[in-house]
């Protein structure tokens, strides 16, 4: 007989009766049978209270657990303990390290029990109800008859005037480069090896399990779409991970064709459930068709859950990108056309103490071309199993259910009965709630984002370049926390250990790229050591600094809003500002960083109001009649915030000042380049300006940077857009441009470039030759 | 006075029988509920559903599963009842709105007519859960201020240029059986309301054996219809649901549908020729042609226009031979989407039998609790032998299966064949025959449906039904998603317990099928059921719009889904409408405000629905 307490989460299933006393419970077991899931009580105990029945199907089921439980408690005997007899561990400064908040860590159970027996265990997984059982190949038999993919192939033999044989092969190559070949029996193999990578290379996985049990119940009910942020590669392996762990369908993945490449990974892959999408299909019809009739069949029969990633591509700055459309478009229709009762959208926010990927990322924001991904690039590259890459915190967030979300969006979706579903394309209105919901995803993984305390250590780096004393450091970084705290962002912060000890572990932990000097100076590490060679000394110290930047990003949406009142605020040159006024540099502001930062659509006015709340209620920020006092509300909070965003209206700047000297060509009108040649010159422009000493934020020598600001400059029209045979072309729209120039200036003190080769074009050409 | 009314009592029509219904319909139909006051679903002494009298197949009889199923699946409990009120008196009634000058010309016309409460008041409603839970428990604002009984076309022509002439409303009266609140009398309406009860035009005024028409008056109603026509060898064929009470006009003015229309056809098939009185006068064509191309189809004015554009008074329709031979049938498949294959299939080869009808799973349990109890122990123990049939040999599951039932009529041979072919069918989709007695059980479940609601409005249930009509590629995903969706705004408005929602496809066409959906709640614990009630249909309905349904397949738009016809036939679609109505009614005589035509308010109501704003983030 063995006993347990019973804690605040215990998990069970089978039919097991209790017994209990006062405060411990007795579980009696006869028989243990081969998967530990059915327990026989014993009738023979001498500790008889009341019997307790759990009904099994309430609580969820760990193999593990019970097991784990069984050899590793012990039973208190009641004389021995001095007083209070529930209390096991008598010290109140005791903190779970498997338990913490709403996460429970996966690793933990993972290290005390057999890999092997976990990846032949029984799973039993929940369906949705009205799933069909199809084998990976009877969805591909599915695709190729259905009426959407016969339609899509009649279209385009008509076009091409190829025979029916031939178009089909084409169709059936697309579709074997696409589909998943999701088995068991090798997601076993993989989950056995996958875990002892997981236990080499992190301290502890966490998870929200509410979240779990929330997928868990809705998964018999409706088609669910998990939509997690991607940070790094293994962002799917672990969902796969977690899914597998707690027993639910595993989920089929939607990877970009790089992956394929890869030898055994990739095959790996294509047998674990990830299915490969071109990066950009344009108008390829057949591919249009195989892809949307692929997706939405597995919607409508709820096969698995879909994964995708509404990013489109891993973040390399760790910040969030814009969200991309066409894939929820596609997974949504199947609801707009009615098809399925409602599909379910999960937002899971995977946060990383240390990036697998920091330095490759840096690198390839300096545009130092990104190796191509392989197997051995992945896991040899920086002998990686033997680093420590800290915890990671999965969060899945409150499901979406797009009924629930259109139903206030006033849809019709009656406009698609004119015409067989597989023919009409959705409505400006669903397309329009969709890219609502897209920003609205983005928007609900950030907030459940962990924010770690080295993100909180590189943001006040950052703004101590030269080094900071680690006495001063403890004290911005719990000054930040609380800020961040205050704008609702959850912090991992052992509660058990001094601030002290926090800072020194984090900093020692990213040893590449921050130390602590023998005098307690805490500085970033300017020369990657393991660099030998030759390479130019300005790129490899940024990429230093992009790694750090890569942390402090974790922060940035927190304050985003608040930092653009304060940015305003602190650059405005007289008393007082007018709230309208504010409003209007606010807005200004959101439209330039709105592809570096999220915002919903249309909710700008909301964001303002909220964002002057927080800065008048904590932040010191005085208004009058309607009046920011500039004075007043010009301290700490104002300079702090909007020294935070400074690199990027730097590097905005920058971006503006590259294309104003771009080539004039015939009749006056600026040459258009493509795009990527633009933020490469602007990339230029910011390492001379750089070497010139004219700043230090090594941030805008991102060509991510330089990109979404050209995106910005795009969409606000101050550049405009060609297509030429098929390729993008940018230039320059001289008056708008230099509007958006005199505002930039406005905010954040730009470098003062030589007088001739600002104004003189002719003389600008010669700057650019010289970079 | 104009000269060209006359206003004196004539002799009309022909001699027939008496009318089956009498004018105080009160003394044989229930005031309160549906059908014969003799006939009703009660719980016995022995605590068993038993239905009474002995009119039906089930009168007379317990049905011993009944009480388990109803307490099992909608959580019917015998201690908790809600016992109708007493009695509806005078005292109950509104005072009626009297034009003296109108009712003594009326009175002069010698057409018999009435101001009791009763007869007003018994004239004032249909059948949507709505109005019996008035009867039931409430009171009318308004009904009919007088009503009045015309027994020939001339007297319905006096009636209406009357009622020009005094500017008083009509709502003509067929059967009372509508389920759209189309008899309702709006309650903002001042002028005099009168109830034109066409129930004494019953008479069918000649049988033409040539042409194989009939000839009748609009009031005549189904049984009495076909009665009379099968002593002279003929029928229409026409049986909707109803038929027992619902009348030829107001099948014509509902636009309705019979089960058998796969032979004989829906009313607008059936229909040769109709004359109609409008406020303008009479409306019908010149011949009685099988076809005519003459410009857009008058009929089709008269056809579903639910009583605002005038009142049928005489139907030329087709008749047919009594056929030789009837035959019921019954096909188990294993799930309802392979019943939907087979009879889509069915439907594409163009062999559907009179009737065919695939009820889902839990009407199948539904039909199966109304088992009457077995007379004999051999009875039960063939029961038990199929039942080990279906579900262990065949391996049928019991919780998923669905049964199609089918009636066939025909000659002998026609029958035997179509049988054959349908049961090929079937078997290609994995059916399984399954007996006449299925059949037939599934057919009688319609009749006593409405009975059983009363018995469940004695038990905290609310219940009614509701059809559409859907493309063939949309009716599984119909069917899925509505039940969803009335389950899921069940959950989101607190009823406590499982609501019954269940649906069959009751009619095939070569594009498409009807759906009729059952639903029903306990409403132990909520204070406004019928308003709950309706907000869940109105989802519902919003669910199958989206899904490609349409507002109605033949119960009609009446009031209670007027909401939806500007989506329907689109805002030039309905101002057709209107001035049609303008041209016919622009006093709007035919005040009864369906359709969205007459009630200025209608454009208001629906036009207010506020555009809320995208929900926001959490953030």
């Amino acid at each position: 007989m063995k006993s347990l307490i019973f804690r605040g989460r215990l998990f069970l299933t089978g039919l097991h009766t209790y017994r209990f006393t006062a405060a411990v419970l007795t579980r009696c077991e006869r028989t243990n049978r081969s998967h530990g899931e059915q327990h026989d009580c014993c009738p023979q105990t001498s500790l008889t209270g009341g019997t307790l029945e759990f009904d099994p199907r309430a609580l969820i089921y760990f193999s593990r657990s019970s097991r784990l439980l069984h050899t590793s408690a012990t039973t208190p005997k009641m004389s021995e303990q001095s007083r209070n007899s529930w209390i096991k561990k008598d010290d109140p400064k005791l903190v779970s390290a498997k338990q913490k908040d709403f996460f429970v860590d996966m690793l933990d159970d993972r290290r005390h029990a057999s890999d092997f027996h976990y990846s032949t265990r029984v799973r039993d997984v929940t369906t949705y109800k009205y799933n069909k059982p199809r084998s990976p190949k009877d969805i591909k038999d599915h695709v190729m008859q259905s009426d959407r993919v016969k339609y899509a192939v009649e279209k385009v033999m008509e076009e091409s005037g190829l025979p029916l044989e031939e178009v089909m092969k084409q169709t059936q190559a697309i579709l074997d480069e696409m589909a998943h070949n999701l088995r068991i029996g090798v997601i076993r193999c993989f989950a056995f090896f996958l875990v002892k990578v997981m236990k080499k290379l992190f301290q502890r996985i966490y998870i929200n399990e509410e979240g779990v049990q929330k997928v868990r119940s809705l998964l018999k009910e409706y088609p669910i779409l998990l939509m997690p942020s991607h940070r790094s590669y293994l962002d799917f392996l672990l969902m796969s991970y977690v899914f597998y762990e707690f027993d639910l369908p595993l989920p089929v993945i939607a990877a970009a064709m790089d992956f394929m490449g890869m030898r055994f990974f990739g095959w790996l892959l294509r047998n674990s459930g990830a299915f490969y999408i071109r990066r950009s299909f344009g108008d390829d019809m057949l591919y249009w068709a195989v892809f949307t009739e692929y997706i939405q069949t597995q919607i409508c029969n709820g096969d698995s859950p879909v994964e995708f990633f509404v990013e489109g591509t891993r973040s390399r700055t760790s910040k969030s990108y814009a969200p991309k459309f066409g894939m929820l478009s596609a997974a949504l229709e199947p609801y707009f056309k009615a098809q399925v009762p409602d599909i379910m959208i999960v937002p899971v926010s995977i946060s990383y103490d240390k990036i697998l990927e920091e330095k490759l990322y840096a690198y390839e924001l300096l545009g130092v071309p990104k190796p191509k991904e392989s197997a051995s690039g992945l896991f040899k590259a920086r002998n990686i199993l033997k680093e420590d890459f800290g915890n990671v915190h999965i969060y899945l967030g409150e499901p979406v259910s797009i009924r629930q979300y259109s139903v206030t969006g006033n849809l019709d979706r009656s406009v698609h009965s004119l015409a067989p579903r597989y023919i009409v394309s959705l409505s400006d209105q669903e397309q329009h709630l969709i890219r609502h919901l897209s920003y609205d995803m983005v928007i609900q993984q950030q907030k459940h984002m962990v924010i770690s305390p080295f993100a909180m250590i590189a943001a006040v780096l950052l703004q101590n370049r030269e080094g900071i004393h680690l006495r001063n450091l403890v004290r911005e970084v719990e000054w930040l926390k609380r800020q961040s705290s205050n704008l609702g962002a959850y912090i991992d912060w052992p509660v058990s250990e001094t601030p002290e000890t926090v800072l020194r572990a984090s900093v020692s932990h990213h040893g590449n790229i921050v130390q602590i000097t023998a005098d307690d100076m805490v500085e970033l590490i300017v020369e990657d050591p393991t660099i030998t060679s030759n390479q130019d000394k300005l790129m490899t110290s940024g990429a230093q600094q992009l790694m750090l930047c890569l942390y402090k990003n974790q922060l940035m949406h927190i304050f985003v809003d608040v930092a653009m009142i304060a940015i305003s605020i602190n650059s405005c040159a007289q008393d007082t500002l007018h709230i309208e006024e504010l409003k209007k540099h606010y807005k200004f502001l959101e439209r330039l960083l709105n592809i570096d930062f999220i915002f919903l659509p249309g909710n700008t006015d909301k964001d303002f109001e909220q964002a002057m709340l927080v800065l008048t209620h904590t932040c010191g920020v005085v208004v009058e009649n309607s009046h920011v006092q500039i004075r007043k509300s010009t301290n700490k909070y104002t300079t702090f915030f909007s020294q935070m965003f400074d690199p990027f209206l730097l590097g905005y700047w920058i971006m503006c000042r590259c294309l104003k000297s771009m080539q004039t060509g015939a009749h006056g009108k600026p040459l258009a380049k493509p795009p990527k040649v633009i933020t490469k010159e602007a990339q230029n422009l910011s390492a001379t300006l750089l070497r010139m000493g004219a700043f230090k934020h090594m941030e805008v020598l991102s060509l991510d940077m330089m990109n979404n600001g050209l995106q910005s400059l795009y969409h606000m029209g101050a550049v405009q857009k060609d297509k030429r045979e098929g390729n993008t072309y940018m230039y320059p729209n001289e008056v708008v441009l230099s509007q958006i120039m005199d505002e930039l200036s406005k905010f954040v003190d730009v470098p003062n470039i030589p007088a001739t080769s600002i104004n003189v074009e002719t003389k600008t050409v010669v700057i650019n030759a010289k970079l | 006075m104009e000269t060209k009314i006359n206003i004196e009592a004539r002799e009309c029509g022909a001699e027939n029988d008496p009318p089956t219904i009498p004018k105080r319909r009160q003394e044989l139909l229930k005031w309160n509920g549906w059908g014969y006051s003799d006939s009703k679903f009660i719980v016995n002494k022995d605590k068993h559903v038993e239905f009474t009298g002995e009119r039906y197949q089930l009168s007379g009889h317990t049905m011993p599963q009944l009480r388990d199923w109803m307490m099992n699946t909608i959580g019917i409990n015998l201690d908790h009842r809600t016992p109708a009120q007493p009695s509806f008196t005078a005292a109950d009634t509104p005072t009626p709105i009297k034009n003296e000058s109108f009712i003594m010309d009326m009175r002069r016309t010698g057409i018999s007519l009435s101001d009791d409460c009763q007869d007003r008041l018994f004239r004032a409603h249909g059948h949507t859960l709505h109005e019996i839970f008035v009867l039931r428990e409430g009171r009318f604002d308004r009904i009919p201020d007088l009503v009045i009984w015309p027994t020939c076309h001339n007297d319905v022509v006096k009636i209406v240029e009357l009622a020009c002439r005094h500017n008083v409303v009509i709502i003509p009266f067929g059967g009372g059986t509508s389920v759209s609140s189309a008899l309702e009398c709006p309650a903002n309406e001042t002028r005099m309301i009168v109830s034109l009860d066409t129930s004494q035009m019953n008479k069918i005024l000649w049988v033409d054996d040539k042409n194989m028409t009939a000839h009748c008056e609009a009031g005549i109603i189904g049984q009495d219809l076909e009665r009379w026509l099968a002593k002279k060898g003929f029928c229409t064929g026409h049986e909707p649901d109803s038929m027992e009470f619902s009348s030829l006009g107001g099948w014509v003015a509902t636009r309705a549908s019979g089960m058998k229309k796969n032979i004989y056809g829906n009313i607008e098939d059936l229909i040769v020729h109709i004359k109609f009185v409008t406020p303008l006068g009479v409306m019908e064509k010149n011949c009685q042609v099988p076809r005519i191309s003459s410009g857009p189809d008058i009929h089709h004015f008269m056809m579903g226009s639910e009583g605002i554009l005038g009142v049928v008074t005489e139907v030329t329709m087709k008749i047919r031979p009594l056929p030789e031979c009837k035959k019921y049938g019954s096909i188990v498949f294993p799930d309802f989407e392979s019943g939907v294959k087979c009879l889509r299939e069915i439907a594409k080869q163009r062999c559907a039998p009179a009737s065919i009808r695939l009820m889902d799973n839990e009407q199948f349990q539904f039909g199966h609790a109304l088992k009457p109890e077995s007379g004999t122990i051999f009875s039960s123990f063939v029961d038990g032998l199929k039942k080990f049939y279906i579900t262990k040999i065949k391996g049928f599951d019991p919780h998923t299966l669905a049964v199609a039932t089918l009636l066939f009529e025909g000659k002998k041979q026609e029958v035997a064949a179509m049988e054959k072919r349908v049961y090929e069918i079937a078997s290609k989709f994995g059916g399984l025959a399954a007996g006449a007695e299925n059949g037939e059980r599934g057919y009688m479940l319609t009749f006593v449906i409405a009975y059983l609601r009363d018995l469940g409005f004695d038990y905290y249930i609310v219940a009614e039904s509701f059809e559409t009509s859907v493309p063939w590629d949309r009716c599984l995903e119909l069917c899925k998603n509505v039940k969803d969706r009335l389950h899921r705004e069940c959950k989101e408005r607190g009823i406590q317990f499982p609501p019954y929602i269940t649906c069959r496809v009751t009619q095939t066409y070569d594009a498409g099928a009807c759906v009729y959906f059952y639903f029903g709640f306990n409403y132990r614990g909520i204070s406004n059921p019928v308003q709950v009630y309706e907000d869940i249909e109105n989802c519902a309905r919003e669910e199958i719009l989206a899904n490609g349904g349409s507002i109605s397949h033949h119960h009609g738009v009446g009031k209670i889904r007027k909401r939806y016809l500007r989506q329907t036939v689109g805002d030039v679609g309905l101002g057709t409408l209107r001035a049609i109505k303008e041209y016919l009614d622009p006093h709007n005589i035919f005040g009864a405000n369906n359709c969205m035509v007459g009630d200025p308010e209608d454009d208001r109501k629906v036009h207010n629905v506020p555009k809320k704003a995208f929900p926001q983030s959490k953030l």
